[in-house]
């Protein structure tokens, strides 16, 4: 008789969201099947039906409490393709700013607040241990650096947009008040120390990946293609330009593919085990169209950033591998990255010349029945698909998350940590946390982002099919 | 800087959980934002820890679930001091969707060394379905909490 068993990893601990994760054993013990399921549904692409499309950004914003200026961005480049309009060039530099800093404060939020506990720790440290608090004991400097990230990001949320969480300044059309001239210098006095803070937690980080060698060859470490929104010139950018796929040899599959008519090339599934879609690049079917995007895949699809420092870390992390850099541990590495970049790009956004004009909206009625707004989320690349009736209201909507293009890949990176360090019928929370610790590197936000009541104890066991309960993990 | 911090957090779209919202609304017309400084929030984050530094007085106002009050009913206000110094055995979340402001505290005194004058004060919900309205018996306790709130920080201004 089959001896196969499940281990259960529910929930899975600091991401964003609800998720868990279900290892299937075989009867040698061995991990045979892994699944990543994300056990929250949100069904926005409903409930937004017969609302007028003006309000679709402030909806779209309540997705999440981390990336709600990426949702912001994607919506009103959707609306602003109902109103036909092009928006004035200050606009569009503004709502560059104000994603800039979101990418800032959410890769901050990911490295130190998420991840940090791991690279301090290692990965076979005490749970009780591995978190924000326990980095501020052990590491004062990287905790203090990690609130100022975040709050650097933060503030400059605020000063643009009113609030820190769901702002409503983006707008179809625009923005919806331009710049003041105090707020912008503000934040110009800001960026030296964050850029400083950026790059001392670069030079850390470096300073712990020899610990990580195992990881790093185990953690999702295997070919996918991947996928970006790019500027013109190839360089590195989060609000518009065209679409770019490479393969894991690093040569390109697409080029110049249009965001808008993204339905063209990227499919979607839907898994009976998940509330989460799987996408998949058409050419190549289901599941080999597997790709990934965020920040390791925008810096493999990206031949440049464009900004001096980031440009010099791109030269570096170029080299970590031959071919695109595969492993997913270096995520984190690509982050950091960004954050270099987006610091140096404020800087040259907020001293163009034109930064303070008041004319910061176009006006128009509805113009067309369909729109698409793409750009690159933290995450990933977002798209938002609306069509509307005569009057504006909302008919149908399709949201393609930047957390469900990584789902494939998610999902074989679980089983290979799994197949790797997974074994036998006795669990170890080291086991268990580099099962956690491959999800984080791809800092999936599966929109939790409300205020949470109550506590999540997290409990593995491992069973047979008898019932009987082979072993436990439990944390409370 | 203002030397009393109000921290003001929950929800406004699940409605009792945004209580302190509205508690905050009717508080900013209460005191001068030379003495007073009231943030609205969805939840804590480690970034309050940096926001309590340089303060005598931090409320933390919320929303609580009236199971997870001993005896509790819907509206009834509850207020607790924070023991300084907090230890992590006081709280026992350890995730982070669960800040609370005894782990923010915490995170204070480590960073920064600063252990303010703290005080929690709790009203007991009722519904925290979707909806931004308050329930009537929540409605009714506002003004009360406010009240409340009020006394906490003149005593701690004409005590400065």
């Amino acid at each position: 008789m089959s001896q196969e068993s499940t281990i259960v990893i529910d929930p899975v601990t600091r991401i964003e969201g609800h998720s868990k994760i279900t290892l299937h054993l075989n009867e040698d013990g061995r991990v045979e099947e892994a699944r990543f399921h994300v056990t929250q549904f949100r069904g926005f692409e409903k409930l937004c039906e017969g609302r007028p499309f003006y309000e679709m950004p402030s909806l779209m914003a309540r997705i999440c409490g981390i990336c709600p200026v990426s949702h912001l961005i994607a919506s009103a480049k959707a609306c602003d393709s109902l109103l036909a309009v092009r928006i004035p060039p200050t606009a569009d530099k503004l709502r560059r700013i104000f994603g800039l800093a979101q990418v800032t404060q959410s890769h901050a939020l990911s490295l130190f607040h998420l991840s940090s506990p791991d690279l301090l720790f290692g990965m076979d440290a005490d749970p009780a241990k591995s978190n924000i608090f326990g980095v501020a004991e052990a590491n004062k400097e990287l905790a203090l650096d990690g609130i100022k990230l975040r709050q650097f990001g933060q503030k400059i949320i605020e000063r643009l947009g009113g609030k820190r969480i769901h702002p409503a300044w983006i707008v179809p059309g625009g923005v919806s008040e331009p710049l003041t001239e105090a707020n912008r210098d503000a934040i110009l006095w800001s960026l030296p120390d964050a850029l400083a803070t950026a790059e001392r937690t670069l030079e850390w980080f470096k300073s712990t990946q020899e610990r990580f060698r195992e990881e790093i060859s185990t953690f999702g470490n295997f070919p996918t293609m991947f996928m970006g929104i790019v500027k013109k010139d190839n360089g590195l950018t989060f609000y518009d330009g065209k679409l770019r796929i490479v393969d894991a040899s690093g040569h390109v599959v697409a080029d110049d593919l249009d965001p808008t008519q993204y339905s063209d090339y990227i499919g979607e599934k839907v898994e009976p085990w998940s509330y989460l879609k799987s996408t998949y690049y058409k050419p190549k079917g289901f599941p080999d169209g597997v790709y990934r995007v965020g920040p390791l895949a925008r810096l493999n699809v990206a031949d440049r950033c464009g900004t001096p420092r980031a440009d010099q870390e791109l030269a570096e992390f170029h080299e970590l591998q031959r071919t695109a850099v595969l492993s997913s541990f270096h995520y984190h590495h690509a982050r950091l990255i960004e954050i270099l970049y987006c610091i140096e790009r404020l800087e040259s956004l907020l001293n163009d010349p034109e930064i303070l004009s008041k004319h910061v909206r176009a006006v128009a009625r509805p113009n067309a029945l369909e729109g698409v707004g793409a750009c690159e989320a933290p995450r990933g690349t977002l798209f938002h698909h609306y069509k509307i009736d005569e009057q504006g209201l909302i008919r149908w909507v399709n949201l393609v998350i930047a957390t469900g293009h990584n789902n494939l890949a998610m999902n074989r990176s679980v089983l290979q940590v799994a197949k790797h360090f997974v074994h036998g019928k006795k669990l170890t929370p080291g086991m268990l946390n580099r099962v956690e610790a491959v999800i984080r590197c791809y800092d999936p936000c599966l929109s939790c982002s409300t205020h949470a009541i109550g506590q999540m104890p997290l409990c593995v066991e491992l069973v047979s099919p008898e019932g009987e309960v082979l072993d436990s993990v439990v944390r409370e | 800087m203002p030397r009393v911090l109000i921290v003001a957090y929950g929800n406004p779209l699940r409605c009792d959980d945004g209580v302190a919202w509205h508690a905050a609304e009717a508080l900013e017309s209460r005191f001068s934002s030379s003495e007073v400084e009231i943030v609205r929030l969805h939840q804590l984050a480690p970034e309050v820890a940096e926001a309590v530094r340089h303060r005598d007085l931090i409320l933390f106002i919320d929303a609580a679930c009236p199971t997870d009050v001993e005896n509790g009913m819907p509206g009834e206000i509850r207020v607790n001091e924070i023991p300084q110094p907090a230890t992590p055995k006081d709280d026992a979340a350890q995730f982070s969707h669960v800040y609370s402001p005894v782990k923010i505290l915490n995170l204070a005194s480590e960073l920064y060394r600063e252990g303010p004058k703290a005080f929690v004060i709790t009203v007991a919900g009722e519904r925290f379905d979707h909806g931004d309205g308050l329930s009537d018996a929540v409605a009714a306790a506002v003004p009360t909490l406010v009240a409340k709130v009020v006394e906490i920080v003149r005593g701690q201004i004409s005590n400065s």
